[in-house]
């Protein structure tokens, strides 16, 4: 067969070798692209947003319709919600007052929960399924920064995989692996708060995977929200997480594993909010070290 | 200027894939079927069929240079849609030779291709380490929603582009040797 004589197989193999050098140094763990990468990632970025305002035009059209449906049962069910909401907004208020009142005393400015937010919009999301990556409209020149957390309204959707200079990439919690732990924490009263680590994601049960550090007398329940601790350095603490599904032992029965589902929808992600943590890491350790230097 | 259509399509399919999945009703994504837009990918198949001549490889070089930029755009890690698209799109190129280009010729090519290029970017994948789905799993939940999905797109595209391709190759390609 003439298809393959020998200088098609070797300008094939050539292609290999071309192939596995450029994923050898993909997959190098560099914190940034290149400005090729940058480049591009750029202009098609700036395409993508001129064809993502009729798309989500039309696409926002046909939720409208679906959201017609059940409006009548959502409506009774949120009135309900939002008069108990009223009361909670009080209350919060006022906590938040008293919160900051008392920090001022003690002179405690800056905390690990306070951060800068920047509002971006998805604006295409990767056709490649493993990948589980999407591409907002801010980037290094709005501040964006990698591993910065990136949260919707209902919770902690991602972090920031690689900022190009008007457009990033963001990795989703869905695409989390042991390399990306979120430290997390689940709120009990008398300190006896349960820590732990997101430790990625399982796909079969649809369910991210947190370990719990350290062995509490409480069982875990159903239906308890986890929430990130801070503790990690580079997220806020406070950041809603998911909730508890399910707790199982691991296969050595030293640890308990809990199955958290998300609190945000992946699959619908259209505006985010990227968290710029304002206590960062080294201003923490300046900080300490002042505290032991006198 | 005429020249320019051919990029300016694949880069348009480009950015299209990019909100392909949102134009998808949630119930499917949702499901247990993993479904891949291969749209750059169906319209280097028909540039290999009915626009390239015999002895000009047009289809590969975009399919290399468009294979790139997905990598760049869509992934980050370079290389994997690059040497599949490429690699099957000059097969395509090759079988062309063989058969003659009608529709029937381009729906056999298209599903082969789609299949070879789905399965060639998996199995980097799996070799990588990013992908850890079984192969029994892949070929019932990745690989088959993926080809049907994506050759109800080429079956669409056939009557739009054929004529005008054939119509540009004999514009752009008369005369020329090889490039």
């Amino acid at each position: 067969m003439p298809f393959f004589r020998k200088k098609r197989l070797f300008i094939i193999l050539i292609g290999f070798i071309i192939l596995v050098a450029l994923i050898g140094f993909s997959l190098t763990d560099r914190g940034k692209l290149t400005t090729a990468e940058q480049f591009v990632n750029d202009t098609v970025g700036w395409a993508q947003g001129v064809i993502h305002a009729p798309v989500n035009f039309i696409t926002d059209i046909f939720t409208n319709i679906d959201d017609f449906r059940d409006t009548y049962k959502e409506n009774q069910l949120l009135k309900e919600e939002l008069s108990e909401n009223r009361s909670l907004i009080y209350e919060s208020q006022e906590l938040r007052e008293e919160n900051e009142e008392l920090r001022n005393t003690l002179e405690l400015t800056d905390s690990i929960r306070d951060f800068e937010p920047i509002q971006a919009t998805v604006i295409s999301r990767s056709p490649e399924i493993w990948m589980e990556q999407v591409t907002i409209n801010k980037g290094e020149q709005d501040g964006v920064k990698p591993n910065m957390a990136v949260i919707t309204a209902e919770g902690m959707v991602g972090k920031i995989q690689s900022p190009s200079q008007f457009t990033s990439t963001v990795q989703l919690i869905t695409g989390f692996d042991q390399f990306n732990r979120i430290s997390a924490t689940i709120s009990r009263e008398d300190g006896k708060d349960i820590n732990g680590m997101i430790e990625g994601f399982d796909k079969e049960s649809n369910s991210l995977l947190f370990k719990i550090i350290e062995e509490s007398d409480k069982d875990l329940e159903k239906g308890e929200l986890v929430v990130s601790s801070g503790m990690g350095g580079v997220f806020p603490a406070g950041l809603m997480i998911g909730k508890v599904k399910e707790v199982t032992p691991d296969q050595y029965g030293l640890t308990r594993t809990a199955l958290i589902e998300p609190a945000a929808n992946m699959y619908e992600v259209n505006n985010v909010i990227v968290v710029d943590r304002t206590l960062t890491e080294e201003a923490e350790i300046e900080s300490e070290d002042e505290e032991e230097g006198e | 200027m005429k020249r320019l259509y051919l990029p300016l399509f694949l880069f348009l399919f480009l950015i299209l894939e990019g909100v392909a999945l949102e134009l998808l009703p949630a119930s499917l994504i949702m499901s247990d079927y993993l479904i891949v837009p291969h749209w750059v990918f169906i319209f280097l198949v028909y540039l290999a069929i009915f626009y390239d001549e015999e002895n000009t490889y047009f289809s590969v070089v975009y399919a290399l240079a468009f294979g790139l930029l997905i990598d760049i755009v869509y992934t980050g890690i370079l290389g994997v849609y690059m040497f599949s698209y490429g690699l099957i799109t000059y097969i395509i190129h090759g079988v062309k030779k063989v058969l003659h280009g009608n529709f029937y010729v381009t729906v056999l090519l298209g599903l082969m291709g789609l299949a070879l290029a789905d399965i060639s970017i998996n199995g980097i994948f799996i070799v990588v380490g990013i992908s850890d789905m079984l192969w029994k799993d892949y070929f019932t939940y990745r690989l088959l929603p993926t080809v049907i999905s994506n050759l109800v797109f080429l079956l669409v595209l056939y009557p739009v582009m054929v004529k005008r391709l054939i119509r540009w190759s004999k514009e752009q390609l008369a005369g020329r040797n090889t490039i």
